[in-house]
């Protein structure tokens, strides 16, 4: 075998603390897109403490119902303006239009998920190659049904034994 | 992405820190037994939780650990000689038992000998044997927990095999490897053709026929259950289960009948720790074929500098990378062997990785709860005191598990009975 030497330069023995505060601050990758989902009740509950905070740009949302091909989804915002008092249609948005710039979608539901809105999200999320995880909230009832609907839509599935977690797990992708 | 202050705080484990302080609740891997192997032997020289320690044992077969430094002048006790039940200074004769307890001065007067002696003891925290191992407790005496349990420390003599090397990078980085299951099927895609303690599985053939596999994470009551799902048979996936419990066991899924294995890791300081690896057979012996394969170097084990627990491959040769192996697709990163082809990457990332700048996915989520529990379970001792998980000898009774399963049933009811320890009972494998 024909090896290079190994000089002290080299980025394997240059891997020490001092040179790490040296190293490129630019970040390397632009603002992501999330999107996150609440499949039911619970569910949306959290989503709408969620919407509360500061987040890096990702939009929140409720499943309402399937449509022909697509699904409606009601946007939850500060203030919780997608709330019921919001008139027929307002607040309201179509999922193939919400994932058009998306890169991420997390849907959200507690043991009484909604197994058509898991496959309605996971589907459209699977025809545009968008990467897809599931929060399954804790309960008082075990989590076997979320599990279920969600497990063959989402990538990822997270079953949860607290709800404060549900945050960080956001922050931690960059939501 | 992590916060600096939490990267810190779940990365400092030296006295007076948090993290260290957690690490301090449990009983950890200190040396390999056979670092000590008879009585006055010579002593060795151990840093833990950035720490300077000296592992001795004594004339009738105490261990001790204790500080390195004689407490008159600062004199390394490793210079020192191990005899008549105590561990003796090179310098001026001043002599230590097993707890620290200096038991003589030469130089003082007869009258004050005692009462001098009485005053002076090195800090020391107890160790004990247990399988290949000597595992210390470096925390309060008073809340001294249960001896381990952990099953590849427990089988019987001659089912077990237990190596460790220096890894130059936080224990965190280290740790958050051994959970991160979706690497697996790139980095290490060559050791499930030709490593002698992988190849050969049925299972092997799920793992290489599905590259995007699904992730289920669980939280357990010591950590997590990380599953990843293949596709198996019409209506079946192939499920990898891999235990974490805290703060820092994982266990590899096995491979046919092909021993479990897993990893410790445990910190040296800030900068460097401990990789533990372990293999074991819940029923059986290992073969000549499986200890020979372990000793040179393969599976998660690894070759050495001789002499030494430092790899042969680091740093500073670059891992010995091969790139016309790397070309030809003999490995995929051009480095050899499983534990060091995970080591490089890690030490790649520097001493301690900036959590601030990484950007995580979905398939990261397993990491992403790991630090999660870890930053509760650090803050919860503490703030409140609360013991944390993995303390308690029942969070230590898991074990992986390859399995298939129905496409409809979860992993943790399906395998809930795989992922417990079961004396006596083989391990559930694929």
């Amino acid at each position: 075998m024909q090896r290079q030497p190994t000089l002290l330069s080299s980025c394997a023995s240059a891997a020490t603390a001092a040179e790490a505060r040296y190293r490129i601050t630019v970040p390397s990758f632009t603002r992501r897109s999330s999107r996150v989902i609440a499949l039911d009740g619970q569910a949306a509950a959290v989503v709408k403490g969620l919407a509360e905070q500061a987040w890096n740009g990702g939009r929140f949302f409720v499943f309402e119902s399937a449509l022909p091909d697509d699904a409606l989804l009601r946007r939850v915002v500060a203030g919780d303006a997608g709330d019921a008092a919001d008139g027929p249609g307002t607040g309201t948005a179509l999922l193939s239009e919400e994932l058009d710039d998306a890169d991420t979608v997390v849907m959200i539901a507690s043991a009484a998920a909604n197994a058509t809105a898991a496959s309605v999200i996971g589907d459209a999320a699977a025809d545009r190659s968008i990467m897809t995880a599931g929060l399954v909230l804790p309960g008082a009832v075990p989590p076997g049904g979320a599990v279920s609907a969600l497990r063959p839509n989402a990538m990822v599935l997270v079953v949860l034994r607290e709800v404060a977690d549900v945050p960080e797990v956001l922050s931690a992708l960059r939501v | 992405m992590l916060k600096q202050e939490i990267n810190e705080l779940l990365t400092q484990t030296g006295p007076g820190t948090a993290m260290g302080a957690m690490f301090r609740q449990y009983w950890i891997p200190a040396l390999l037994a056979e670092e000590l192997p008879e009585n006055d032997c010579a002593p060795v020289r151990v840093k833990l939780l950035s720490e300077r320690l000296l592992a001795f044992r004594d004339s009738e077969g105490r261990y001790g650990l204790i500080d390195e430094f004689c407490a008159h002048r600062g004199v390394s006790l490793w210079f020192g000689r191990n005899e008549e039940s105590g561990l003796r200074c090179a310098y001026h004769g001043w002599k230590y038992d097993v707890n620290g307890q200096c038991v003589e001065v030469p130089s003082e007067p007869d009258e004050r000998h005692s009462a001098l002696c009485a005053k002076i003891k090195l800090t020391s925290y107890p160790m004990v044997k247990i399988g290949d191992v000597l595992w210390t407790y470096m925390g309060d005496p008073a809340k001294t927990p249960e001896l381990p349990e952990w099953e590849f420390a427990r089988v019987p003599e001659g089912h077990s095999f237990t190596s460790k090397r220096w890894q130059e990078s936080n224990w965190l980085q280290a740790l958050e490897g051994g959970i991160d299951s979706s690497h697996v099927s790139w980095l290490h895609s060559d050791g499930l053709k030709n490593d002698p303690l992988f190849k050969g599985a049925q299972g092997n053939k799920y793992n290489l026929a599905d590259r995007k596999p699904f992730f289920e994470v669980v939280e357990s009551e010591g950590g997590l259950y990380i599953g990843v799902r293949r596709n198996a048979e019409e209506g079946h996936y192939y499920w990898r289960i891999t235990p974490w419990v805290m703060p820092s066991f994982t266990m590899i899924p096995p491979r046919g009948d092909h021993p479990i294995h897993g990893h410790f890791w445990i910190p040296i300081d800030d900068e460097n720790c401990w990789a533990w690896s372990y293999d074991y057979h819940p029923v059986r012996p290992l073969t000549e074929g499986e200890l020979r394969a372990m000793r040179e170097g393969k599976g998660v084990h690894n070759e050495y500098v001789p002499g030494t627990f430092r790899p042969l491959q680091n740093k500073d040769n670059d891992y010995l990378m091969d790139r016309a192996a790397q070309k030809r697709g003999d490995t995929y990163s051009g480095v050899r062997g499983i534990s060091m082809q995970d080591a490089s990457l890690q030490e790649s990332m520097g001493p301690i990785v900036d959590r601030t700048k990484e950007r995580l996915v979905s398939t990261d989520s397993g990491i992403i709860m790991a630090r999660r529990k870890l930053w509760r379970a650090v803050e919860a001792l503490r703030d409140e005191g609360v013991t944390p998980p993995g303390v308690d000898t029942a969070h230590q009774a898991v074990r992986s598990a390859a399995i298939v399963l129905p496409a409809d049933q979860s992993f943790i009811e399906g395998a809930s009975e795989a992922l417990t320890v079961r004396p006596g009972e083989k391990h559930a494998s694929v």
